[in-house]
């Protein structure tokens, strides 16, 4: 019972939350002028690949800052840098030019105060159970069993999938393994979340109900997401931000459209087709450059 | 539960096919005293239990498998872990793997004999060895199929060095290991025989040479249907564990 409540405050980190109307009116600055509200700093990042081939520029002179509580969409065309940028801020890979902060401090590495949410279901533990994949977190903490039994229990019903606990991941559906994923990184608590592309490979149904329930949950929880896509739609209905990058290879970011509507979001408004009209013709200009 | 069934029947009328076709094949084709039909040898084979004698030559080959498995599998997990793990670890050992991978355990009896006589070393020596390079390859290849995202997952839950290799590595690493020993087994079948045909005191391999010294037809034929059904009940028992550790997240093994 106790360790039910911490979840619960754990999960709703109430002290944290920045004003809805600062959080929206948020907006980039120039390199170097990062504000109390940033939580994560890019600070002219860029990566280069060098190989025998000759080097490869994926990404350049990116500046972008995520204020806490915000959820920023990076939207880009395939092989514009978008996950290069997310694995440089999980601190997968270190970038070759510019920086990243996180509360100030640089980035070395990858840290649990950054979860991530994987593309492919690659990641979760096959011999675990869903609740032992969500504790796997609290696990390497060394949380004892009962505690983190609870607090599992807890983000398994935040993301739905209630009673689904003792099963593997085998005998799971595409959908709710992507769910034990999100999961699995909230339960560690973290800053931000970093989700690459999770419902990319999910049927359409799938992608929408999912959409709606990570809508849902991020206005419980309040988390700070920076979320990577293709899909126009998706950033619309996700983000208070979309982050509209140019096409690689050396994509860099093109525009920061604010996405001012309530939650949770009627696709066929017509503010969201307006906003959907702006972010499509900046990303049309990419895939049919004059 | 039917699946189980069906593969119970099946195996148990596979197993009557291959003691008819013997049957025919000996009685009707073969015709010779030098291939005996499948009663004799049973008949024989009872003789050879009442006696004690079966059992004996049994229980010798099986505890050299067993304490040679066991060391070789002892020293060939961690070094295939930490050649999986490490790359200045595998650039040192691959020469010692791969030179050793291509001298079989069957060449190493005169050397063995040489150094640890015709006693319980040089056998259990030669199934260690035979075991150990088998384990050492397919837990280094078990260790470099782990998916980089289930390692990158617990690095960004705050996962170190170690709980990464303990608590990820490892697990996913299991159904290669297993595999690696199922294959080591067959492999420990085989020297234990010719280890035996040529230097020992009892044993199966022993049993198989001294019938072939008096001719003593039948005894050829128990000792052979005595390794065949052995080996087969242990491939068995690696199956089973495989499944139980693994079949749950790999349904194709």
């Amino acid at each position: 019972m106790g360790g039910q409540a911490r979840a619960i405050r754990a999960a709703d980190p109430g002290a944290r939350i920045v004003p809805l109307a600062r959080r929206l009116h948020t907006r980039t600055r120039a390199a170097g002028g990062a504000g109390a509200l940033a939580l994560v700093v890019l600070d002219d990042v860029g990566k280069t690949y060098r190989g025998r081939g000759g080097a490869y520029e994926a990404v350049r002179g990116v500046s972008l800052d995520l204020a806490e509580g915000e959820f920023v969409c990076l939207l880009g065309t395939s092989g514009c840098g978008k996950t290069t940028v997310l694995n440089m801020v999980a601190g997968f890979e270190a970038p070759t030019a510019g920086r990243i902060l996180l509360d100030g401090a640089p980035v070395r590495g990858p840290g649990a105060e950054r979860g991530v949410v994987f593309q492919g279901h690659d990641s979760l533990y096959d011999w675990l159970t869903a609740l032992d994949n969500i504790a796997f977190g609290l696990r390497l903490r060394g949380l004892p069993k009962r505690e983190r039994r609870a607090r599992a229990g807890h983000f398994l019903r935040l993301v739905g999938l209630d009673g689904q606990g003792a099963k593997h991941p085998a005998e799971l559906s595409g959908g709710m393994k992507q769910r034990i994923q999100i999961a699995r990184a909230l339960a560690a608590d973290p800053r931000i979340l970093l989700m690459d592309e999770p419902f990319g490979a999910l049927d359409a149904m799938t992608r929408a109900t999912l959409q709606a329930e990570l809508s849902r949950i991020w206005a419980e929880t309040r988390k700070t997401v920076l979320f990577i896509t293709h899909d126009i739609e998706e950033a619309v209905a996700l983000s208070t931000r979309v982050a509209v990058m140019t096409r690689g290879p050396g994509g860099t970011l093109k525009a920061l459209i604010p996405v001012d509507l309530p939650y949770p979001r009627d696709r066929t408004s017509d503010g969201f087709m307006a906003v959907f009209r702006q972010v499509h013709a900046l990303i049309h200009a990419e895939i049919h450059p004059q | 539960m039917r699946d189980r069934a069906i593969t119970v029947l099946g195996y148990l009328a596979g197993f009557a096919l291959l003691f008819a076709v013997w049957h025919v094949a000996a009685t009707w084709l073969a015709r010779s005293a030098l291939f005996p039909p499948p009663w004799p040898v049973l008949d024989r084979a009872v003789v050879l239990v009442e006696d004690g004698i079966l059992q004996e030559q049994v229980l010798a080959s099986l505890r050299r498998i067993a304490q040679g498995f066991l060391l070789g599998s002892a020293v060939g997990i961690p070094i295939g872990l930490a050649i999986g793990s490490f790359r200045p670890v595998r650039a040192l050992l691959e020469p010692w793997t791969e030179f050793f991978r291509f001298i079989p355990a069957v060449a190493m009896i005169t050397v063995s004999v040489i150094w640890f006589g015709i006693g319980e070393e040089s056998k259990v020596f030669l199934i260690a060895y035979t075991t150990v390079f088998v384990i050492i390859i397919s837990t280094a290849a078990g260790v470099g199929a782990v998916a980089r995202d289930k390692i990158r997952a617990a690095q960004c839950l705050g996962a170190t060095r170690f709980q990464v290799f303990l608590l990820v590595a490892l697990p996913a690493t299991l159904p290669y290991i297993l595999t690696g020993m199922r294959l080591a087994m067959a492999n420990s079948f085989v020297t234990i025989v010719a280890a035996e045909l040529v230097a020992s005191n009892d044993g199966l391999g022993k049993m198989l040479w001294d019938a072939r010294l008096f001719m003593q037809v039948e005894d050829i034929f128990v000792a052979l249907v005595a390794l065949g059904l052995l080996g087969f009940a242990a491939d068995r028992l690696f199956r089973l564990l495989i499944r139980a550790f693994a079949g749950r997240f790999n349904p194709t093994m």
